[in-house]
């Protein structure tokens, strides 16, 4: 892709992601999930279908849930993204990503990132969730694996910690 | 085949009159994109015709809902999340409200919009049958102005409307004057979430003097468009509900779907299904049927579905002593009736964990004693005590022999089973429990789990009943 196309439709578009402000120079039809990937590295996010079916590419944008893979990166010039990658502070993992680990609620991984942010944005809505509001939240992720149950039971662990064993 | 980015050009006016005049500059030139939950999936495909692009997303413009004395005003681009969050689309149009927590997962929902779902037209959208029962209007605006048409005009054929090519739709309509109505939705689908549906219904009714006053009924993926059942409704309005007239329901649906065989079903499926639903319906309809016990019940749930969750939760716990279950019904109101209540306890309690299942065996007495057998320090609530106690009247008058037999038969159910017995007594004789309870305990561990916990179920679906009779 070296011809005069590329600089007629290529654009600058800023945003802030884990914090950091960036700034690309990306076609606006360019998906969220491949400039998250391929040009900040940020290989955290997964794609699965690249349809918007199995939540594996989720991240945050301005606090909500979204489907990267359906994100045109025009559409996120000026937002706040959030990426699996921006959850720990330094060394000390997010509660959830503990609970993840504690619960065995990731196996092949492929949808364990987009699994732990919508279970972030379940939390920051729904502080106190039941199973069934658990369950709702994270019903538009799809794990290959079948590790349902381990991955509710995190996010539940999460919400309870347990004080004794 | 993917897409090649290099190919689209997409700009993001960030107004609805540059929006507009852009679209009148090039009519049919520039596509609208909301929240992409269509055209990026289009894309990901190799299949968007159009190449260039217009950015609506979080158009302040497009993104309000206006609530007046007449109607509720939708801008188009509210999303799915937006709906669900709205006090007058939850208490006023159930219908919306539920499909739009049909509509995908989280994610989906938090961008897919309510104008896209209109415009993209496919005859399976969850929200479309909605709209047509509620009898929306569209507002469309073009840099020619504003036109308002009834949204059962808007589909002319497979994916076809009436939007002119330098035309969006801004907003849509729906007048406050179903709130009387009951209202039934339900879709049939592989999976709740994140799944498109094989059929779906939206309907509207009331009974009056015991025969159908109005009814509005509309079926999702069974026609090229969102589909308004006017000829089943004219023969069911003014009629009394009894099963001549259900099959001739069926029939006028029968006669009137265009299903196709695709992915997700066949034909015949979706046609058997589709007059399954009509018939549920109004057998629902049916025992809706306003009277003066009807009208407490409806009190009593009407409040328990608006209170705080801890009040719903204390209210409901005595009716079955699980906390994960009353947490579990808590999260699914506002539940519309008596049989909405039942349906959801069965499938809440069948959820449920063992350990749950144990927690409201053990808020029972011990058959035959009058306090509940676990040492916790929380006792049970004084409801649950009272219907213990009802439910265990006949076996007051039991004889000594028979008493002492049970006492016996519970404690070597207590020592192989390592909890209490747990019966649904109500209407049961002392002889009567004490032969189930010999039965019960040839079972091995795992049948007689799954006897007490169908038990529990008969026992919850009584207190159920007189909790509704306040």
């Amino acid at each position: 892709m070296s011809d005069s196309r590329e600089s007629l439709t290529k654009v600058e578009i800023s945003f802030t992601v884990n914090g950091e402000r960036k700034t690309v120079r990306a076609h606006p039809m360019e998906r969220l999930l491949d400039i998250l990937r391929q040009q900040f590295q940020l290989t955290g996010t997964k794609e699965g279908c690249g349809e918007g079916e199995c939540g594996s590419c989720a991240v945050l944008m301005d606090g909500i849930l979204v489907n990267s893979c359906l994100v045109p990166v025009l559409q996120a010039a000026g937002s706040n993204v959030v990426t699996i990658e921006g959850l720990a502070a330094g060394e000390t993992l997010h509660v959830l990503q503990e609970a993840f680990l504690e619960c065995g609620g990731a196996q092949c991984g492929i949808c364990t990132p987009g699994m732990i942010l919508a279970a972030v944005h379940l939390l920051n809505g729904t502080p106190k969730p039941t199973m069934e509001e658990i369950r709702e939240g994270l019903s538009g992720n799809l794990c290959r694996c079948t590790g349902y149950s381990q991955i509710v039971e995190a996010v539940e662990r999460a919400v309870h910690p347990r004080t004794t064993a | 085949m993917r897409s090649n980015p290099a190919d689209y050009e997409m700009i993001a006016p960030g107004s609805l009159y540059a929006i507009v005049s852009l679209l009148a500059k090039e009519p049919g030139v520039w596509v609208p994109i909301a929240g992409g939950t269509d055209v990026m999936v289009q894309y990901a495909a190799g299949k968007l015709p159009a190449r260039k692009l217009v950015s609506i997303w979080n158009l302040p413009e497009l993104r309000r809902i206006e609530v007046t004395a007449e109607e509720i005003r939708i801008g188009a681009g509210c999303t799915y999340t937006d709906l669900r969050r709205h006090e007058i689309v939850g208490s006023e149009f159930p219908l919306l409200r539920s499909a739009a927590r049909w509509t995908g997962g989280v994610a989906n929902q938090n961008r897919g919009t309510i104008g896209g779902n209109i415009v993209n037209a496919s005859p399976a959208a969850d929200s479309l049958p909605a709209l047509l029962v509620y009898d929306s209007e569209l507002i469309l605006v073009s840099i020619r102005g504003e036109r308002r048409l009834p949204y059962a005009s808007f589909h002319t054929g497979y994916k076809k409307t009436l939007l002119a090519t330098d035309e969006l739709l801004q907003a849509v309509c729906l007048p406050r004057r179903f709130s009387g109505y009951f209202s039934h939705a339900r879709k049939v689908g592989a999976r709740n979430a994140q799944a498109i549906s094989k059929v779906c219904i939206a309907a509207l009714g009331h009974l009056g003097d015991g025969v159908v006053e109005d009814v509005r009924i509309a079926l999702g993926s069974v026609a090229p468009v969102p589909l308004r059942l006017t000829e089943t409704e004219k023969i069911v309005r003014g009629k009394a509900i009894d099963s001549e007239l259900l099959l001739l329901a069926r029939n006028a649906v029968a006669d009137k779907i265009q299903s196709i065989d695709d992915i997700r079903s066949t034909a015949r499926y979706r046609a058997a299904v589709a007059g399954n639903l009509v018939v549920e319906f109004l057998n629902r309809l049916n025992s809706e049927q306003p009277g003066p016990e009807r009208g407490e019940v409806k009190d009593v749930l009407a409040r328990w579905n608006r209170s705080s969750v801890d009040e719903a939760m204390q209210a409901i716990l005595p009716c079955c002593g699980s906390k994960a279950w009353a947490q579990g019904m808590v999260a699914r109101r506002p539940l519309a009736d008596e049989a909405a209540l039942v349906a959801a306890s069965d499938e809440t309690w069948r959820s449920r964990t063992q350990s749950d299942w144990m927690e409201a065996f053990h808020s029972h007495p011990r058959i035959g004693e009058s306090r509940p057998s676990s040492e916790e320090p929380q006792s049970p609530p004084a409801q649950s005590v009272e219907w213990s106690a009802q439910e265990q009247r006949d076996l007051a008058d039991a004889e000594a022999a028979v008493k002492l037999a049970l006492a016996d038969a519970n404690r070597e159910y207590e020592r192989r089973f390592n909890r209490i017995f747990i019966v649904c007594a109500t209407g049961k004789s002392a002889p009567e429990i004490l032969e189930i309870l010999r039965r019960r305990l040839n079972n091995d561990a795992e049948t007689e789990l799954h006897e007490a916990a169908e038990q529990q179920r008969q026992i919850t679906e009584i207190r159920l009943r007189k909790w509704l009779q306040g």
